[in-house]
């Protein structure tokens, strides 16, 4: 016969401040684990939700990002004719040239940011139709309107709507807030692809294209095709695919954090084994009464591991909980995360604990409460009646 | 002192109990020193800019937006500039499929070994620097990570001009930079043959020749060309490199919160096994005061057994978190720019000393409530409860 679970975790709650020791150990370990792999977890996010299935970025071959790639006006303006392309109701293709450039921005609290500065022409926004503009309008070509990301308009001096802003040695009128669903696409400030190459004095115009597939085109032959083209030395891949390979990096960052991850949660076990061999010490008396009215090993070994795997889950409840309020909180004080990112600029990340994130937090605790409570449990299992008794 | 084997000896009493315990706050130790390094590995990179005395200009706009490049010789000519060189991004790989590896850029082999005096090279370094067109100085990191070696000849496609350029290497940088430095004059011909103007500059760096001259001279340089068509801004290494990394501060908080968390971790674990140890042992403390052990001696025999094990356990932590950081040093080398020089590991005393110091205060201070609570217990109270 098994012990109920109650006896386990009426156990739990009768040594109530051991129990705390070792639930705000476990719950500490939880909500470091969970600060970081959600940290990680937001910026994989950030990256991976940015760029659309229907569209290919066309880059020079060999660049890793648009901040990296020059393409001449010649490329764009035949390959914006070749077939395969979306075009709007007007019949004009949906291929959006870019410059990308990482002028100077400086946050309220004095520092100085490398921002992505896109310029772009009317029509990036129905190629990228993930971006719309929330607050304000879209800007009017060669007027030095800007529009900025909801991220950008909080985190600079002089970038929220209405506000004369200041980068590359110009001023711009901020017309207009992106939001782009949380993707990076709002560390970003858009302006006039003509003003900005003017402003900057490049050389040549565009750092590459964006370019929405017809619904019914085949996406790899398109992208074969302006690959393979001997004029230009091209490459295109798809969007996804593109800022996939942006955010590969942070699988890395994965595996340290899990790392570190690891390092904490052998610690916690060896608290929590602390923690439950005195549990069986103390109740030496209570196990050889309960194997005296014929309760077996088995019964005796589960119940101290359901106690103390009931510990560590209620620990990574509570946990969890904290971590959930503490990233409200950090967010709240701190605005964005900045992380540096490929093209040189800083890709601000909102820090926030999804579902997911919590996968290997509760994962840890589980393993916690199981190698922390094996050894003990074992201990109690093995504990002779008449030995038990006796010692009491 | 006299105590102390009474002290050792108690720590044995339970020896498992001791060893988890040391183990556990061992590895909360080691996460703290892992997580400290990584804002320190920032703090090391500003400190090595130390150089106090060497400044750089740039258009205020950005490093991406260029100066002309008759400014190096107007900066040159200011009073209190030793020498002055400038710097142009090449962007130059490898393998034009993998992009750039590490940062190349074109500089004037003149000044160059006043501006960068601190790297203690061989004034015959800078000699060849200088010699051979095609000569180039590249960080040690860079030269190790490719396996490269002084003599030999390697090629680099730019990914900003239409040239591609071979390079025999001169001489290593022994400092943390991974850069590669060639003359501005072989990027200057190359061009010229492809018919490409070349004649602006994104950096120039100059060695000033008095600490105390910094100021001025940096106020000089931006007055020169505030009403020219590229607004300059001039500052010191140390915040030029500072405000490289500014975007990284959040994260740092970050970091910090979490190696603070740890931390608290370790209280709990070290006051659980106090208060334990300290409980079962009512009894034996009431017949130790009974027979006369005075209350202080009491006190000071419990606070040191928590602190002793604490205390070997920092130690014990800290040489866990050595070996992890160098383990960590070679496989986070490939971690990408996301974290920059969080990541970078270098083993820093300070903290591993600091840690130490920390696991036994912590050790002393979850033993103090306890242990006090034991020798203040009344004598006929306790053994009338026991016996």
């Amino acid at each position: 016969m098994a012990l109920p679970l109650s006896y386990s975790w009426r156990s739990m709650l009768a040594r109530g401040t051991r129990t705390a020791f070792t639930v705000a150990v476990i719950a500490l370990v939880v909500i470091a684990t969970t600060l970081f792999w959600s940290l990680i977890g937001s910026l994989k996010r950030t990256l991976v939700s940015s760029g659309s299935p229907h569209n290919l970025v066309v880059m020079r071959k060999g660049a890793t990002n648009d901040g990296s790639s020059q393409l001449s006006l010649d490329a764009y303006q035949t390959i914006r004719f070749f077939e395969g392309i979306a075009r709007d109701s007007a019949g004009n293709p949906l291929v959006s040239p870019e410059l990308v450039v990482q002028p100077f921005f400086h946050t309220a609290g004095g520092t100085r940011e490398n921002v992505l500065v896109r310029g772009v022409e009317p029509v990036a926004l129905e190629v990228h139709d993930e971006v719309k503009i929330s607050e304000g309008r879209m800007i009017h070509p060669s007027s030095g309107e800007a529009v900025v990301g909801r991220i950008v308009s909080k985190r600079y001096k002089g970038a929220s709507l209405g506000s004369e802003l200041r980068f590359g040695n110009a001023n711009w009128k901020v017309v207009g807030i992106l939001d782009a669903g949380g993707s990076s696409f709002e560390s970003e400030v858009w302006v006039d692809a003509r003003e900005l190459a003017n402003n900057a004095k490049r050389p040549l115009p565009y750092s590459g294209f964006r370019i929405r597939v017809a619904p019914d085109a085949d996406m790899d032959a398109l992208a074969r095709r302006i690959a393979d083209d001997p004029r230009w030395a091209l490459e295109a891949t798809r969007e996804i695919d593109y800022y996939k390979q942006l955010s590969s990096t942070a699988n890395t960052l994965y595996i340290i954090v899990a790392g570190l991850a690891v390092l904490a949660g052998i610690g916690a076990i060896f608290g929590a084994t602390n923690n439950m061999y005195a549990a069986v010490q103390a109740r030496t008396s209570e196990i050889g009464t309960l194997r005296a009215l014929g309760f077996s090993r088995g019964a005796i070994l589960s119940a101290f591991l359901a106690e103390s795997v009931m510990t560590a889950a209620f620990a990574f409840a509570i946990g969890a909980a904290i971590s959930w309020l503490l990233a409200i909180a950090i967010s709240a004080a701190l605005g964005g995360i900045g992380f540096a990112s490929q093209t040189f600029t800083t890709n601000v990340v909102v820090l926030r604990v999804a579902p997911q994130d919590l996968f290997m937090p509760l994962a840890l605790s589980v393993l916690i409460g199981v190698f922390g409570g094996l050894a003990p449990a074992a201990a109690a299992a093995r504990l002779r009646p008449v030995d038990a008794l006796r010692k009491a | 002192m006299k105590y102390l084997p009474l002290v050792w000896r108690n720590l044995g009493r339970n020896p498992l109990r001791s060893l988890l315990t040391a183990a556990a706050i061992a590895l909360a130790i080691a996460l703290v020193c892992i997580l400290r390094t990584m804002p320190a590995g920032m703090d090391a990179i500003l400190a090595s800019a130390a150089a106090n005395t060497r400044i750089s200009t740039h258009n205020e706009a950005g490093i991406v937006y260029s100066m002309p490049y008759a400014y190096l010789a107007k900066v040159r000519a200011v009073p209190g500039v030793v020498a002055a060189i400038s710097w142009n991004w090449f962007g130059g790989a490898i393998d034009i499929t993998k992009g750039v590896e590490f940062p190349n850029f074109a500089v004037d082999p003149d000044g160059i070994a006043e501006v960068y005096a601190d790297w203690g090279l061989d004034p015959k370094v800078f000699e060849d620097f200088r010699k051979y067109r095609d000569a180039a100085l590249v960080g040690h990191i860079t030269l190790e990570k490719h396996r490269w070696k002084v003599g030999d000849v390697v090629t680099l496609q730019s990914t900003v001009f239409p040239v591609s350029l071979s390079f025999r290497i001169v001489g290593a940088v022994p400092t943390s930079t991974p850069a590669f430095y060639f003359q501005r004059e072989y990027l200057a011909q190359a061009l010229a043959a492809a018919g490409v103007t070349f004649d602006t500059t994104g950096m120039i760096w100059s060695r000033v020749d008095d600490p105390d001259r910094v100021g001025p001279v940096m106020r000089q340089i931006d007055e020169m060309f505030r009403n020219s068509e590229a607004i300059t801004a001039t500052e010191t290494e140390k915040s030029f490199i500072g405000n490289f990394f500014s975007g990284l501060k959040q994260l740092v908080t970050i970091i910090q919160i979490v190696a603070a968390l740890v931390t608290l971790c370790i209280v709990f674990i070290a006051a659980n096994t106090a208060s334990m140890s300290i409980r079962e042992r009512v009894g034996e403390i009431a017949i130790l005061k009974a027979i006369g052990f005075r209350k202080q001696t009491i006190f000071s025999t419990l606070l040191a057994e928590a602190g002793l094990l604490a205390l070997v356990a920092g130690i014990a932590g800290a040489a866990t978190a050595f070996g992890l950081l160098k383990a960590l040093r070679v496989f986070a080398s490939g971690a990408g720019p996301q974290l920059g020089p969080l990541t970078a590991f270098v083993v820093s005393y300070t903290i591993l000393v600091q840690a130490i110091f920390i696991s036994f205060f912590i050790g002393i201070l979850s033993g103090w409530v306890p242990a006090l609570g034991a020798s203040r217990r009344s004598v006929a109270q306790t053994l009338r409860e026991v016996f």
